[in-house]
């Protein structure tokens, strides 16, 4: 084996002796002299990550008063507000109800077609292609198409529903007393995102390795208790993985909301981020829309860590 | 520039409607060019995102502009050459004309260019209010809801004083006294301040179906009850069959929900606030107002709890309502074949008499109760805009007799703000059944002198109108209160509380 010193002399000007009191990495470059590399990335970080926040945070003390046409310090008023403000409660129980519809009717048919996929049926990889695409649909464009799927008068899949006793003229889907208005504004989040489920458990059960599957038919298992027992097991991180990622933008939903219902009929899917986007954009209260931004951000890192925590992620 | 299907179709139609004005081609050629277009257009009406559906297509017109104002826009407006000027405004049938018209007939006169930028009315009233906070001038012209005159009366420039402090800028003969009275005081000024031009006014008419009419023996309704009669009589003779009494634009949390309820409010004696500055929406005129709407609610589809006024348009022009009362500039996208088919079938009528009526001054913040609701907007001048002259010199050409003439000839519903529009023969030419039609303006004309109803002017009114009045509307409407007594009770409190702020 080669001696380090004799390869900083031949490469003396790639590998600059350390600096004294400085652990040398692997590369023998000092960490501190690391810094100048990594600083656009920190400056960038900063600058789209770190100020907006600090900035939303200040804001949150600040209001803008209609009367002056100017943006003025108001102390705690407005997260004093944040607890006095009964629709503000509304909204988040509003946001966990789609959150948790979302997530549990995505994971399911998720699951089930990626086992069905996995099965090896013909044209799956023709089917596994074409499950990437509602996901590569703006979500707002797929709010639009719904729109009109939806709509009770020449809406395709209100038709069908009306057909099969689901929903009917006086109460469709979209409309009447909004008792579906909560299914109308889930139904294109399934349409769009249980494929994201299924490819990713998809591809997780692909590189399962087949020796505890073949053991466990030897053993005289069936098929179901295969998959429970031993498949289900062994695609915890990959579950892991997908339920993280689609909780955390489960809780920021919008696109549908806004397209669909504005949050209504009255306040029935208003959920956090619409409320926070009336506050913002309609009401112009910027302040009290930073408190709820910040909310949605802590509910967001709450959640995603309890998860981790509870349902014992490891990465 | 790429063509796309979409920039094909809409030339093909502009070609086909030119060729037939011209007289160079027979309407069935014109027909059936529209029709292998029409798709497009059916589904960009489904959006509805716009505040009034840009319905009709635009024609390509003459560019006829008086020489004096081409000389003048080359003396006057050639001195800023090379300025980029910025406007920011909703998408209404005259911002989409206006566009259409400035590079001809200004930009390349004057050699300035027009940065326009056209979002949904809620971001517009975002980045005016961004504007203002911060007195940056980041666009020099806004376009104002006649809501929100109160909030921004310190941010814009009078352009009475303009047109007075600037003789060297002045329009050759602008005459801001052409512009209808009713509109500069109602639209554009707010105390004794002018805020800006009257640029658009989405006026509440009645239509109806004249085909079902006939067939149903029944007449234009001269009363709200004779009104609610049609709706019923339509409703149960044609529900089944996909048409119903009426049509409304009831989506909850909607702006548009708060504008079809005041229609309803003042046509019975009833008003949002009294003269003291109280909420009076809990009061018996209002109770009666509001459950007139309800019991109307029952003639319409039950999807239009889900309609604002895009979905509402759509929905009279695939036929779904024998009668309306709604924004006039729907009209020529009724009127429109390629899209529509109740083209030539929707007819216009005189507005019913109310049925009772609260006076201007028993109504607080100048809110003057009649059935006519009117939603105007203005084009104001930005007190921090860092080009005022040019953008000065631009406003006074897009809000001048001929260009607002140009905007309601050239299709998309653009309504007139000068008498000189109504009175113009190319206008009065354009009054045939027909995509871009103007033989609804005479009844506008007389709906905007004597029977327009303005919503009340105070720096709170956006949050009130939508926030308050059209989420808990949306809850009434929609079941969630056990009375109307007890909706309104609770709107009451909410408005007073929002009004005090």
């Amino acid at each position: 084996m080669e001696n380090p010193d004799s390869s900083a002399e031949q490469f003396p000007t790639i590998l600059p002796p350390p600096v004294a009191g400085s652990l040398p990495t692997r590369t023998g470059v000092a960490r501190e002299r690391a810094w100048p590399w990594l600083l656009p990335m920190v400056f960038l970080l900063l600058a789209i990550g770190i100020y907006p926040l600090i900035f939303n945070i200040w804001n949150s003390f600040r209001e803008f008063n209609p009367m002056k046409g100017r943006v003025e310090p108001v102390g705690l008023e407005n997260w004093q507000r944040l607890f006095t403000d009964p629709r503000a409660f509304d909204s988040i129980k509003t946001t966990f109800i789609y959150v948790l519809s979302a997530l549990i009717i995505e994971f399911i048919l998720g699951l089930a077609i990626a086992a069905l996929l996995n099965s090896g049926p013909w044209g799956s990889g023709l089917w596994q292609s074409m499950l990437i695409l509602p996901m590569v649909v703006p979500p707002t464009v797929a709010a639009v198409m719904f729109k009109v799927l939806e709509n009770p008068d020449y809406g395709p899949l209100s038709y069908y529903l009306m057909k099969m006793g689901i929903t009917s003229m006086q109460e469709p889907l979209l409309g009447g007393n909004g008792k579906y208005a909560m299914q109308a504004v889930l139904i294109p989040d399934i349409w769009q995102w249980t494929p994201f489920f299924i490819l990713i458990l998809l591809a997780g059960m692909k590189a399962l390795p087949t020796e505890p599957l073949e053991a466990a038919k030897v053993d005289g298992a069936n098929a179901w208790q295969s998959f429970f027992g031993v498949t289900l097991p062994m695609l915890r991180p990959m579950i892991a993985v997908a339920v993280l990622f689609r909780l955390v933008d489960l809780i920021k939903v919008f696109d549908y909301i806004y397209v669909l219902t504005s949050g209504g009929p009255g306040t029935k899917t208003e959920v956090l981020s619409y409320y926070d986007y009336q506050r913002n954009f309609a009401t112009i209260e910027w302040g009290y829309g930073s408190v709820l931004g910040l909310v949605i951000l802590v509910i967001a890192i709450v959640v995603a860590n309890v998860y981790v925590k509870v349902f014992k992620v490891q990465w | 520039m790429k063509e796309t299907n979409d920039f094909r179709e809409k030339m093909a139609i502009s070609n086909a409607i030119n060729s037939f004005y011209a007289g160079r081609t027979s309407r069935r050629t014109m027909l059936k060019t529209l029709g292998a277009a029409g798709v497009g257009f059916s589904a960009a009406g489904m959006m509805g995102s716009s505040r009034r559906t840009m319905a009709a297509p635009m024609r390509a017109v003459e560019a006829a502009q008086p020489d004096d104002v081409t000389a003048w826009l080359k003396d006057v407006g050639g001195q800023f050459k090379g300025t980029t000027i910025k406007v920011v405004s909703e998408e209404t049938p005259p911002s989409r004309a206006i566009i259409n018209l400035k590079k001809d007939l200004f930009e390349d006169i004057t050699g300035i260019t027009v940065d326009w930028e056209v979002v949904p009315l809620d971001q517009v009233l975002a980045k005016v209010s961004q504007d203002a906070a911060a007195q940056l001038g980041a666009n020099d012209i806004y376009y104002f809801d006649q809501a929100w005159v109160g909030r921004f009366i310190n941010d814009t420039f009078d352009p009475r004083e303009l047109l007075s402090s600037k003789p060297d800028l002045a329009f050759p003969n602008y005459n801001i006294d052409d512009f209808l009275e009713p509109l500069v005081k109602h639209i554009a000024t707010y105390g004794d301040k002018m805020i800006g031009f009257p640029c658009d006014v989405p006026i509440a008419m009645y239509f109806y179906r004249q085909d079902i009419y006939d067939e149903m023996g029944l007449k234009p309704a001269t009363t709200m009850e004779e009104y609610m009669a049609n709706a019923k009589a339509i409703n149960d003779a044609m529900a089944g069959s996909g048409t119903y009494g009426t049509v409304g634009q009831m989506k909850s949390g909607h702006y548009a929900l708060e504008c079809d309820m005041t229609i309803y409010l003042w046509s019975h004696g009833g008003s949002v606030y009294t003269a003291d500055g109280q909420c009076s929406l809990n009061d018996a005129a209002a109770i009666t107002g509001v459950d007139y709407m309800r019991e109307l609610q029952q003639y319409m589809p039950a999807a239009v709890t889900s309609y604002d006024w895009g979905g509402q348009f759509t929905a009279i022009q695939q036929g779904q309502g024998g009668q309306v009362i709604t924004w006039g500039e729907d009209f020529p996208g009724w009127d429109d074949p390629v899209s529509s088919k109740v083209s030539g079938l929707m007819t216009p009528a005189p507005l019913p008499a109310n049925a009772a009526q609260r006076k201007p001054e028993e109504a607080g913040f100048e809110e003057i109760p009649d059935l006519g609701h009117q939603g105007g907007s203005t084009y104001c001048l930005s007190k921090y805009s860092k080009v005022a002259d040019a953008a000065w010199v631009f406003l006074q050409w897009a809000t001048s007799s001929n260009t607002q003439t140009l905007a309601s000839v050239i299709g998309g519903g653009a309504s007139p703000m000068r008498q000189s529009t109504f009175d113009d023969p190319r206008v009065k030419e354009m009054e045939v059944v027909g995509a871009g039609t103007t033989r609804h303006f005479p009844l506008m004309l007389e709906t905007i002198q004597n029977r327009m109803g303005t919503e009340p002017h105070l720096p709170q009114w956006p949050l009130i109108a939508t926030d308050i009045i059209a989420v808990e509307l949306g809850k009434l409407t929609t079941g969630g209160y056990a009375s109307t007594q007890e909706g309104m009770d609770n709107i009451k409190k909410l408005v007073d509380e929002a009004s005090k702020q």
